[in-house]
């Protein structure tokens, strides 16, 4: 009986994941080209796809470039999220409803919108970021290009993702406060414990499991992560010194017609989340166990 | 237990709805043959409308019941739509190529023979010679030439009056007018001449003006040819033309921002790009606005211009290739093609030419190398970056051109 009632889950998955990853998988084996594409008809070349692709230096260092990318994206959106939730705790309820509606409004901006207010903003001819930099006196910003170095660009890259992903963490975090036992916390500090004390050995132990959650998820966002740098930095200055690897995908498989590269890339890409993934629910299994 | 049951029946029910409804909408809706679809850029929308009705309203004329349905599409979009319909088998009848990109789909078999029908195209014999090789693959023609435009300098007379200049007649005459120009408005953001600097469109002209090349064919292929003393002379020109009059970034394209749109705000006494950038230059600018040929490093000589134009294909998935062509017949005739001679585009044939500055400039023109991975050279932005990082000195020019070279020479010759 109660397998039946997975049965529209298993269904519904199967007909959203199931399908479109069978032929991921068939086009991965196939040379498919623009001449198949027309022909709608691939060759099939066994491992070919695989085999250049982990052949190719362009890939390994656009996954080792990735990999320090979503480091620090995590990084940087898990402490400034905690930090916030943190701070929402402190403050006044006033305070606390204008913060957390400037957090639903970041929230709410779709990732284009959020792309072009960036461009606007670090404008070469007469960006805002620049004035007002050149104004504070940090140095003299105008006319600055902020698009010359690839580190430059991937950081404004992981400003933009850091800033849109905030929001989800402060809010998660600050329900999981919320369910810190104030006793705990109280006895801690009688014991004489210092903030960060009671910080670290009462608060985070109890909401390990939300940080397990929200790091797993920004891992998995991040490592993927595409509508950010491809817009941002722009197609006319993509290349392989600032692919990562969801641009990397694209390149290879739309703009330069090797749909079956391109499949067999995603296909790598999908077993390096899933074991991610693994870890992630064992992790999360054991936690259960231990309640 | 019942509501679950009630619940899950919904769930499934909703499930097969929703699966069956995009299913319905997935389909393609191909039309009796009485409907063909052209596929026209912007370009026309907002610059020849006129032209795009009357053809219509002729081609009616003449097959009586047969609706033209013209969707306008945009240049970065256009392919990867024109791939999806390739998948998904709904092409268009007619669709407009620009000419870089015409080869990639013709060795691909994505175009109909054209070769039986071209005495049947208006002044197919006079076609110019640049369109007419772009749209030609293995001698099989597969598409007929729509129009060309070339690249000039659209500058201000009343800035270039202040510092006693006029047209200059070479290259070293523009340099030590773009040095006056840049002594008199000190601000740090204008440029004397706006350029983008990987405007590769541009900094190539310098390539082919002192006789180098992108890319050379020969023993069965390809060879990249940046590495050659003259390319290297000609970029170490474009550096220096840069450094004396362009204040853009260094690393930025010319469509982010326009040009036009810098010269409109006053930040540009000249800039290069497309003849019908004087379209755009801003009400304020219009009367003090002209343009002119750039020079090349010869006195008198003109610089080589990018020959940029488009062609018209008829995709061979297409259900009505006459119809097809019939249209294209219409909208390329020698009425047509003057209609676009009048809004600052040059004809696709010679015997049509005049002797307006876009089509002077045309007469020095380059092509971009007729390989079918051209446009992947393109589109990996390997002549921007090399561009970049010559323009930024991260590389010594002969660093960057290696590199690139070493790319395309690569990709050039990939299956």
């Amino acid at each position: 009986m109660p397998y039946w009632l997975i049965l529209p889950v298993l269904a519904t998955v199967g007909a959203i994941l199931g399908y479109p990853l069978y032929w991921l998988f068939k086009l991965s084996f196939e040379r498919y080209g623009l001449f198949e594409l027309i022909q709608h008809k691939g060759v099939g070349v066994g491992w070919a796809n695989f085999g250049s692709v982990i052949h190719d230096p362009v890939f390994w260092h656009t996954l080792a470039r990735t990999v320090i990318f979503t480091a620090a994206n995590v990084g940087l959106t898990m402490v400034l999220g905690t930090l916030i939730a943190l701070l929402l705790v402190q403050v006044s309820s006033v305070i606390r409803v204008l913060l957390t509606t400037g957090l639903v409004l970041v929230w709410a901006m779709p990732p284009v919108v959020a792309v072009q207010v960036w461009l606007w903003m670090t404008n070469f001819e007469n960006g805002v970021v620049n004035y007002i930099l050149t104004k504070l006196h940090v140095g003299d910003y105008m006319q600055h290009d902020w698009y010359a170095s690839t580190f430059s660009m991937l950081a404004l890259v992981t400003a933009l993702i850091v800033w849109g992903a905030i929001p989800f963490v402060v809010v998660t975090v600050y329900a999981g406060l919320s369910q810190v036992p104030g006793e705990l916390v109280e006895a801690a500090e009688i014991d004489g414990a210092r903030p960060w004390r009671v910080f670290k050995d009462v608060t985070v132990p109890i909401l390990k499991p939300i940080f397990l959650i929200l790091t797993s998820l920004s891992i998995i966002w991040d490592f993927g992560v595409f509508t950010q740098p491809f817009l941002l930095i722009g197609q006319s200055r993509i290349d392989t010194s600032n692919y990562v690897m969801g641009t990397y995908l694209y390149e290879q498989g739309y703009f330069f017609h090797d749909f079956g590269r391109g499949a067999a890339i995603s296909i790598l890409m999908l077993l390096m989340v899933a074991l991610l993934s693994v870890f992630y629910v064992r992790k999360m299994v054991r936690f259960d166990e231990v309640r | 237990m019942k509501a679950r049951y009630v619940a899950s029946f919904v769930l499934v029910a909703a499930l097969v709805v929703v699966s069956t409804a995009a299913a319905r909408t997935d389909s393609p809706t191909r039309a009796s043959a009485s409907k063909i679809t052209v596929w026209l850029q912007v370009d026309a929308q907002t610059g020849w409308p006129d032209l795009v009705s009357s053809t219509n309203a002729a081609f009616q004329k003449a097959h009586p019941g047969t609706t033209v349905d013209v969707q306008y599409q945009t240049w970065p979009d256009h392919l990867g739509k024109f791939d999806a319909t390739l998948a998904g088998g709904n092409v268009p009848d007619v669709i407009e190529m620009g000419n870089t990109e015409m080869t990639k789909y013709m060795a691909a078999g994505a175009f109909a023979n054209l070769s039986p029908d071209k005495s049947s195209f208006a002044n197919s014999r006079s076609w110019l010679a640049g369109l007419a090789a772009s749209a030609t693959f293995n001698g099989k023609l597969y598409g007929v030439p729509y129009y060309a435009g070339s690249r000039v300098v659209t500058y201000r007379t009343d800035l270039y009056k202040k510092v006693g200049a006029k047209s200059p007649k070479s290259l070293a005459q523009f340099t030590s007018i773009a040095k006056k120009l840049r002594a008199k408005n000190g601000k740090k953001s204008f440029s004397p001449v706006y350029i983008a600097g990987t405007d590769w469109y541009f900094a190539m002209s310098f390539v082919y003006d002192y006789g180098g090349s992108i890319a050379t064919f020969g023993r069965g292929k390809w060879h990249g040819a940046l590495t050659s003393s003259k390319a290297r002379a000609g970029l170490a020109a474009y550096k220096r033309f840069f450094d004396a009059a362009s204040h853009a970034s260094r690393t930025g394209t010319e469509d982010r921002p326009q040009p036009y749109d810098v010269y409109a705000q006053g930040q540009a006494a000249s800039i290069v790009g497309p003849a019908w950038f004087s379209c755009c230059v801003g009400k304020k600018y219009k009367t003090v606005t002209s343009q002119f040929v750039m020079p090349g490093h010869k006195a008198g000589q003109s610089m080589p211009g990018f020959l940029g134009g488009s062609d018209l294909a008829v995709p061979n998935g297409s259900n009505d290739k006459a119809l097809a062509k019939d249209w294209i017949r219409i909208f390329t005739s020698t009425d047509g093609e003057k209609v676009l001679q009048a809004k600052g585009n040059i004809p696709n044939a010679t015997n049509l030419l005049g002797n307006s500055v876009n089509e002077r400039a045309a007469k020095r023109s380059w092509f971009v190398p007729t390989a079918k991975n051209w446009v992947n050279v393109e589109n990996g932005n390997v002549l921007r970056t090399m561009l970049a990082r010559i323009l930024t000195g991260k590389d010594s020019i002969k660093e960057a051109t290696s590199a690139a070279s070493d790319n395309i020479t690569l990709t050039l010759n990939r299956p």
